[in-house]
């Protein structure tokens, strides 16, 4: 049962008459057609426009409730896609074209109030995959005539649906063509009076309260040094594990979800120690239903497959970390365990330094970090002492038991942590 | 100067404006900063905010009296690079204040329609600097989650910035266990570093839970102290009333920041001022004040003694009056919900008071049997009349009288504080007899007039006694028509005469009133001369404050009458009586 709200076709009424001279002929049919089809003279008041849409809301979720039909709803379905349609080719022409020259700030109020509907439907749908799959087809249509009609002309997937807001300020802020009445509003600094007024309190201020927003978030910033994974990276790994839950909970295929994971660690490449944190961050969030749970299982089950991940993970982040989390995960106790064997294993005795050193891996871990990382171990988990003797004895035995430094990394290692 | 003179030549008056010195150790200064990548360069900009935002305005003022994108440029040619560095350091566009500075100083700059290629530049470089701004993002890592995961950049850097506020706020809230050894490290370190950094933050409404955090953190620990910029930004915000902190924290704001606490009293008294007497008791019912004053101490004197020079400044203005009643009478109530259960010594917070007066002054008249009210105001009365004569023995002798005066002076705040008893005064009086009224009228001409200069005290008491008479003649008469000499003394009375020392109106009007409210008389009669009266004296506004008042009080219950019903109806039929009046 889908109930939807249908904004009546009186709000597109948004736009002034076009200059349509800078397009080619597809374009200007495409404009023609949403311009003149939908314009409609009549009051444009903003307040009573407001409450007026309000009432025309409420009064259609109430008609639609009672009189459902899948003819209804699949006119209903039909509404939903035009005006998204008419959306992303407002975002396309607030940001290619010169029509901007003649918004105001109604028109700029109204076109950010149609990028929410576009993020209202992402945040409705994006777990019903029926539904999805009808809106991104829309999407390759739309996408296919503003493409031919505007030149420079980027695509809107179905995510980036989540983001129309940011995509349109973008759009506008690097249009040439903005005026600058546009401009002084959204960079506008909201002084108390004008909380007052109600009308254009979206677009008010809208830049200066962005700028505002990540200004304080590097002032406070230096101060939250204590914290081990810092803000930024908690928050990150929250919005991760969200998006595990819907991905999830929506498809048994459990290949997709690993190919998102799989293109979020693509898209990290540079950052590749920042990624660690929010790994680490996204496994130590709080859990509080089972699917919740499951979504941090599979996580892990995925994360154990990347070896490399895994190493960098170890020697990047701090112990303190890596402890919580294999408090928290036994699979990721058992890999951090197998990495620092692994490390071991690499190590070759370097006579002129005395020391047994790593030559393979890059970056290096020293034999001391490596014997604090197990000593932190054993601290946490003491079963595990017993368990990394036998195994270090038997490594120890299979490389000749010898009792002598700098033979055996294993009989060293035994030897230094004590076992 | 004619408009005919050459722009030249006002372009030459503008001149000594701008400092070239001032430019250069601004620009210095924006250098230096850079981005604020280290701990002196963010420190360095948090003392010099205040500032920035005078230096700014110055700016920008001379950018608007410029002609032209190009002669600014002519003559400020650092302005860009000046302008374009303070926009890179996040401890200026945090500020409110510079930051809308600082982006008006850029639009000052744009040209509507640029005449040349500087002008077309300068236009291409502030919209490229304010696209960057607001939608760049230099965390590539993050920007790559948010676009695989569909969050948008205006909500992550929300949650980013709730989540540090919410764990600051944490570490704030952690007791310190240093016990006052001053050579132990605590986690009060912290505190100092955070006000100073939060100097910017004061105004964003984000960072308000952590502001509070900051300002309630109890003083225990030497470290713990905030930072005094912190404080001035805070007050100064609080001025332009752009904070938005919640209750407690304002409590502890002026608890820090004297200044703060002396504007919040004075816009209090402002306001009261500026409009009708009856809505002061609104005004400080909302006012948070009272509440403050009885979670501190230190916050009830320094109030009291902005009330004692205002009251000395305006020379007992009547609605001053009302307003300290009403203002303690809220605070009392605010002490007796705080501490229902323990006795509390109210020694602390009336320190220069008489001692003797202060219990039984404070106690109200609804805690006492009403036949007890006559005994006690006698008792206050002889109480009060022996203290004036104490000072003006003392005044004769030359020996205590600074300090004889600063008793009366006291007691006489002390009244003030507790008008109720006044109240009470005034409503026995109207229905008392001849007999009992000397220490009754002695009390009111106190309250009204407290200094006896000229030692006229003794004539105003006859003029009052005199009026007294004149009213009870009037409200005693219960048949028609009305004594009109009698009238015709009062309304001599109420006019103000500058030569001899009359009795205040109000307190002759406050008089009027209470026996038209309680006395024998019906309520037509009671009317009848209550209008009169005020029709031929001109004091119909008075008469509707002092009436207000009065109605106000009944219903607080602070001196309640047995026939409470009938009284009610008696002001009801007043007050429409002086509202017709009024529209006349």
């Amino acid at each position: 049962m889908i109930l939807l709200a249908v904004p009546p076709s009186s709000l597109l009424c948004v736009l002034p008459q076009y200059d349509i001279s800078g397009l080619n002929s597809a374009g200007k049919q495409l404009l023609n057609f949403w311009t003149h089809g939908r314009m409609r003279s009549g009051r444009s008041g903003t307040n009573g426009w407001r409450e007026q849409r309000k009432r025309e809301r409420r009064q259609q979720w109430l008609s639609t409730a009672q009189r459902l039909s899948s003819e209804r709803r699949e006119r209903h379905m039909e509404a939903v896609l035009k005006n998204l349609a008419s959306t992303v080719e407002l975002l396309a022409v607030a940001a290619h074209s010169d029509v901007v020259e003649q918004w105001d700030k109604q028109t700029l109020s109204r076109a950010f109030h149609w990028a929410r509907y576009c993020e209202h439907l992402f945040s409705r749908f994006h777990n019903n995959s029926a539904v999805r799959r009808v809106i991104e087809k829309q999407l390759l249509l739309t996408n296919q005539s503003l493409r031919a009609a505007l030149p420079g002309y980027t695509e809107v997937s179905f995510l980036d649906l989540s983001r129309s807001q940011h995509h349109l300020l973008v759009g506008l802020l690097n249009n040439p063509k903005l005026p600058s009445s546009i401009m002084t509003t959204l960079f506008d600094s909201k002084s108390p009076a004008d909380t007052k007024h109600i009308a254009y309190q979206d677009v008010t201020g809208l830049c200066s309260h962005i700028i505002q927003c990540k200004s304080a978030c590097k002032v406070l910033s230096p101060l939250t040094g204590s914290s081990a994974v810092g803000a930024d990276a908690e928050v990150q790994g929250v919005m991760l594990m969200e998006r595990l839950d819907v991905l999830l909970s929506q498809s048994s295929e459990a290949c997709r979800t690993e190919h998102f994971l799989d293109s979020v660690l693509q898209g990290c490449e540079g950052a590749a120690e920042h990624f660690c944190l929010v790994i680490a961050a996204a496994l130590l969030t709080m859990k509080n239903s089972v699917a919740e749970t499951a979504s941090q299982d599979f996580l892990m089950d995925w994360l154990q497959k990347k070896h490399n991940m895994l190493r960098h993970m170890c020697s990047a982040l701090p112990i303190t970390l890596l402890i919580d989390l294999a408090k928290k995960h036994l699979k990721f106790r058992d890999a951090y365990c197998d990495v620092l064997k692994k490390w071991a294993s690499d190590m070759e005795y370097s006579i002129s330094e005395g020391e047994w050193v790593q030559t393979t891996t890059n970056p290096t871990v020293s034999f001391l970090k490596l014997t604090e990382h197990f000593q932190a171990l054993f601290e946490t988990c003491p079963s595990l002492r017993d368990d990394v003797k036998k195994e270090l004895n038997a490594l120890k035995i299979s490389d000749g038991d010898f009792d002598v430094r700098g033979l055996s990394v294993w009989g060293d290692l035994l030897l230094a942590l004590n076992l | 100067m004619s408009q005919l003179q050459p722009l030249t030549q006002l372009q030459q008056v503008t001149e000594p404006l701008l400092n070239v010195q001032e430019m250069q150790f601004w620009l210095n200064k924006a250098v230096a900063w850079g981005q604020a990548d280290s701990p002196d360069a963010q420190k360095d900009t948090c003392l010099h905010l205040s500032r920035l935002s005078s230096y700014l305005q110055h700016l920008l003022t001379h950018i608007n009296n410029m002609s032209s994108t190009t002669e600014t440029m002519k003559r400020l040619p650092f302005l860009g690079q000046f302008l374009g560095r303070l926009c890179w350091n996040p401890y200026v566009t945090a500020d409110d204040t510079n930051r809308r500075l600082l982006f008006q100083c850029l639009w000052g700059l744009y040209s509507e329609h640029p005449s040349n290629a500087v002008e077309r530049k300068a236009n291409q470089w502030i919209r490229k600097v304010l696209c960057q701004l607001a939608t760049e993002e230099d965390d590539a890592a993050a920007l790559a989650l948010m676009k695989c995961v569909g969050v948008p950049p205006k909500d992550y850097h929300l949650k980013v910035l709730r989540k540090m506020v919410a764990s600051l706020q944490e570490n704030i809230g952690k007791s310190c266990n240093s016990l006052g050894k001053i050579n132990q490290r605590c986690s009060c370190d912290s505190v100092l570093a955070t006000s100073e950094a939060c100097v910017p933050l004061v105004t964003c409404p984000e960072a308000a839970p952590l502001i509070g955090a900051l300002l309630q953190r109890p003083a225990t620990c030497v470290r713990a102290a905030l930072s005094e910029d912190f404080l001035d930004a805070l007050s100064s915000a609080y001025s332009s009333q752009s904070l938005s902190l919640e209750e407690q924290a304002v409590v502890s704001l002026w608890y820090h920041s004297l200044s703060s606490l002396e504007e919040a009293v004075l816009s209090l008294l402002e306001s009261v001022l500026t409009r009708t007497g009856s809505t002061a008791q609104k005004q400080v019912a909302q006012s948070l004040l009272p509440k403050a004053c009885a979670q501190h101490c230190s916050i009830f004197l320094v109030v009291n003694d902005i009330f004692r020079s205002f009251l000395k400044q305006t020379e007992g203005n009547e609605c001053v009056k009302s307003l300290i009643q009403t203002f303690t009478s809220c605070f009392l109530r605010e002490v007796a919900l705080l501490q229902p259960q323990k006795c509390v010594s109210l020694k602390a917070f009336f320190p220069q008071s008489p001692q003797a007066l202060l219990a039984p002054l404070l106690t109200l008249p609804s805690e006492m049997p009403q036949e007890a009210w006559k005994h006690h105001l006698n008792w206050l009365s002889s109480s009060l009349q022996r203290l004036t004569e104490e000072e003006e023995e003392g005044d004769g002798d030359g020996s205590s009288g600074t300090n004889g005066h600063h008793k009366v002076f006291e007691a006489w705040f002390l009244l003030v504080q507790c008008a109720h008893w006044v109240q009470v005064t005034l409503q026995l009086l109207g229905t008392s007899g001849p007999e009992d009224c000397g220490p009754l009228l002695w009390l009111l001409t106190f309250y009204h007039h407290p200094t006896n200069r000229g030692h006229h005290r003794a004539l105003q008491l006859v003029h009052v006694k005199e009026a007294w008479d004149h009213l009870r003649s009037l409200f005693l008469v219960l048949t028609r028509p009305l004594p009109v000499d009698h009238l015709h003394s009062l309304v001599t009375l109420l006019s103000p005469q500058p030569q001899q020392p009359s009795p205040s109106p109000f307190l002759i009007l406050s008089l009027l009133v209470n026996f038209a409210v309680f006395s024998q008389q019906s309520p037509s009669g009671s009317t009848q001369i209550l209008q009169t009266v005020v029709d031929r004296s001109g004091l119909v506004d008075e008469a509707v404050y002092v009436l207000s008042s009065l109605e106000f009080r009944l219903n607080e219950g602070s001196c309640l009458s047995s026939d409470a019903n009938r009284v009610h109806l008696r002001i009801e039929a007043l007050q429409n009586t002086l509202t017709r009046m009024h529209a006349v």
